[in-house]
């Protein structure tokens, strides 16, 4: 009789073994994928775009330079501000050191006057780069 | 005998899973909540011609002209909505692509528009296109 309930109770036990595994393997994936400060100016809000070229990391080597244009003029790098002047002597720098065919994105707010956008263009043809890139929205994944 | 050696290892050497089940739980519901989606975004390229250079761009046989104001865009020196200026662009790209499209912005005209004309010249596979401002 002793012997027959324990191996009833033997039977209701469910193995936690796969659910831990899997759980486990959730949170390693949104350790990894979590970015906990971000790199870039986060006030900028982009124009949609989706016929332009999608930007993967395949097509954005290191040497790529991107300026960010906030409403109000504000020219950074990297979420750091700048002058037109620092920011041309960036240029020069990167210029010397990889030509100048490296590829320059400038993420313009939406609502940036054209004069704005227009100095940082003309910085950069001032040191010899011509072929200049827009960044714009092409699927909306975060929330508005 | 058989009975009393099963029912020791059987359970000296279990854990109790529940604290560490708890914890693992609360994680993975702060990275849930914390993670966020990032959009896909797209570059739209385009030359920006030497400041001397634009002495006279008219010069060139085959050559569209749309002029980025505040108010919208001006094609043919006529003020069109978006797109107004996506059938004419279509309609030029049918002859000929290669054709220079010469995108004039004035100072006040917000930077969004600039790229909602690159985009409608990206989309009919424009790809000769230069930036001027006026």
């Amino acid at each position: 009789m002793h012997k027959k309930k324990l191996r009833s109770t033997d039977q209701c036990e469910i193995d936690m073994t796969p659910m831990i595994d899997v759980v486990f393997q959730l949170i390693i994936f949104f350790v990894v994928t979590l970015k906990m400060t971000s790199d870039k100016n986060e006030d900028i809000f982009l124009e949609d775009g989706k016929n332009g070229v999608t930007l993967t990391q395949d097509n954005m080597p290191p040497t790529t330079l991107e300026i960010e244009v906030g409403r109000r003029g504000r020219i950074s790098i990297h979420n750091a501000t700048m002058s037109k002047w620092q920011l041309s002597q960036i240029l020069k720098a990167r210029v010397n050191r990889n030509g100048n065919e490296f590829p320059v994105l400038i993420r313009g707010d939406r609502k940036t006057p054209h004069e704005n956008v227009r100095e940082v263009m003309d910085i950069c043809t001032g040191v010899g780069i011509w072929k200049l890139s827009f960044v714009a929205i092409q699927e909306h994944k975060a929330g508005k | 005998m058989a009975y009393e050696r099963k029912r020791n290892k059987g359970e000296s050497p279990k854990l109790d899973m529940t604290p560490m089940i708890d914890v693992v739980f609360q994680l993975l519901i702060f990275f849930v909540v914390t993670i966020k989606q990032e959009d896909i975004l797209s570059k739209l390229s385009a030359a920006r011609p030497a400041p001397d250079s634009n002495a006279n761009p008219s010069k060139q046989p085959d050559l569209i002209t749309i002029i980025v104001a505040p108010q919208g865009f001006v094609f043919n020196g006529r003020l069109v909505s978006k797109d107004e200026l996506d059938r004419k662009v279509e309609r030029y790209s049918k002859l000929s692509k290669t054709a220079m499209i010469v995108i004039k912005c004035t100072a006040d005209s917000p930077h969004g528009l600039l790229v909602q004309s690159l985009d409608i010249c990206s989309k009919h596979g424009m790809t000769n296109l230069s930036i001027f401002s006026i």
